[in-house]
């Protein structure tokens, strides 16, 4: 297995604030023929590559793009998503500091298409060295010329403001990320109507993640023919793999979509397992992916094969745990951190994730029933089923999938008669 | 990380431009990042300026992990 460096091959090979060498290297040419072919070709162009959004849920990124584009009032609001909060995902961050020209000149290319004239770039807090990069290259495209008034020549005008998250999780989610641009608590909100619709301060909004707006000037220099010979037919395009936890090598690998399985990444690139053990388990799309067994590790590495395996490609965030891992122990660790984060709105996410967790200490504990057991699917599916955002539906994943690949690590420590009701 | 003094919040909200709905939120960081936390006085003054409740801006930033609304021990 090889990786294919499409977005990942200017990396680390310019410094960052070097436009020179970022021309040198054969950028600006996706935004030179952006500004020469016009918005709606940008949009045609796009929708013929087939870019699907990077984020988790995999929108068609042409359509977002589209249904914005025609609508007429000022201000409109293009945003990069770079909050990734995502356990087990941090392959945003290799862009924006190995390649930031990249994304910034996506970034002007999405504007320009939707015609905005207002951007904003959304990146996490804890990347507090990344927001420093991000204000300096900033103000060097400013002196280009690429952002700010008459981008390169042109009558395109776009401003960028670079905003530092400050801490949630929930933030990512593209509503509760518009809220707390607005100054106001990170929450989600029912759809539609969408941001494109009504987004920041109530005017249309197309939010896209950092990867995503990284394809765009590849797309747009070299043309959607030569994007979609990558990838699989309805996937085109390379991939940004995040490999963390029990493996020797983790890291970020970009491969063509389904050139290889998860077995390969794992095996090939991650070079095994930490400890030389077998795989237990894999999250194939961050945190609130559903676990993969062992038998599905000949998975192709595709949003169709992965979701056809019982789980979702995600952000993907590959994490791997070995064998020797409870399973009991690891979702423990998952709930802490979503219990914690639970924007509160829905109500079957900020009871139900507390409830789960408690149940799950008391699994740890040795000391639940098997009613336990029937209560903590039943909290998990409800709050799949009836919460607003990403994280309420998605959460409870891997605890459902835990339950029914890994029986035995949760039988083992219910007790066998029911506690506390001899009073 | 500075001691607070309303001139230099006076300044940092002159060098954004001043405070409006729109940049309430980078402002807020920008105080954070400058005092290591955002005082009552910021908050007040923040409210006055863009018009936007005392009450609803400590419910947002209380909720940010990031954001401290006194400096911590």
């Amino acid at each position: 297995m090889k990786e294919k460096k499409v977005l990942t091959g200017r990396v680390g090979k310019y410094k960052p604030l070097d436009l020179k060498a970022y021309k040198a290297l054969g950028g600006l040419q996706g935004l030179k023929r952006a500004l020469d072919i016009g918005p709606e070709s940008v949009i045609e162009e796009i929708k013929k590559s087939g870019l699907t959004g990077r984020g988790g849920a995999g929108f068609p990124t042409a359509l977002k793009w589209a249904s914005a584009a025609p609508k007429k009032q000022q201000p409109k609001y293009f945003i990069c998503n770079a909050d990734e909060g995502e356990l087990g995902t941090f392959k945003d961050k290799v862009l924006l500091d190995g390649d930031p020209w990249a994304v910034l000149e996506g970034i002007v290319i999405a504007a320009y298409a939707i015609g905005a004239e207002q951007a904003y770039i959304y990146i996490k807090g804890e990347y507090e060295k990344t927001a420093k990069l991000w204000d300096k290259l900033a103000d060097e495209a400013k002196k280009a010329r690429i952002l700010g008034e008459g981008i390169l020549g042109s009558r395109f005008s776009v401003s960028l403001h670079i905003v530092r998250g400050r801490g949630p999780y929930i933030a990512g989610e593209e509503f509760a990320l518009i809220a707390s641009l607005e100054a106001r608590r990170p929450m989600s909100r029912l759809k539609p109507p969408y941001p494109t619709e009504e987004g920041l301060f109530g005017k249309p909004t197309v939010v896209n993640n950092v990867e995503t707006i990284a394809n765009v000037p590849v797309i747009l220099a070299n043309g959607a023919e030569k994007y979609r010979k990558l990838g699989v037919k309805d996937d085109p395009g390379t991939r940004l793999f995040s490999l963390s936890a029990d493996v020797k090598k983790p890291g970020v690998y970009e491969l063509e979509i389904g050139s290889g399985t998860l077995e390969e990444l794992i095996n090939e690139l991650g070079q095994g397992t930490r400890n030389g053990r077998p795989i237990k388990a894999v999250q194939p799309g961050g945190g609130t992916s559903a676990f993969l067994g062992r038998d599905s590790l000949g998975c192709k590495l595709t949003a169709k094969a992965i979701s056809e395996a019982g789980s979702s490609i995600g952000t993907a965030g590959v994490i791997v745990y070995e064998e020797g891992k409870n399973a009991v122990e690891i979702v423990k660790g998952l709930l802490k951190f979503y219990g914690a984060e639970s924007c509160g709105r829905c109500s079957p996410c900020r009871i139900g994730v507390v409830r789960m967790k408690e149940i799950v200490d008391t699994l740890s504990r040795g000391e639940a029933t098997s009613d336990d057991l029937t209560q903590l699917r039943e909290i998990g599916k409800a709050s799949v089923a009836a919460s607003t955002c990403g994280m309420g539906q998605a959460f409870p994943l891997p605890v459902l999938s835990a339950l029914e690949l890994f029986p035995e690590d949760f039988e083992t420590v219910v007790q066998k008669t029911p506690s506390g009701t001899g009073g | 990380m500075a001691k607070f003094k309303m001139q230099i919040y006076q300044k940092l909200v002159k060098d954004s431009g001043g405070a409006t709905k729109e940049n309430l939120f980078s402002l807020l960081g920008k105080v954070q990042d400058k005092f290591g936390c955002i005082p009552p006085e910021v908050v007040h003054d923040l409210a006055a300026k863009t018009g936007v409740a005392e009450a609803r801006i400590y419910g947002a930033l209380t909720s940010y992990g990031h954001f401290k609304v006194k400096l911590e021990a």
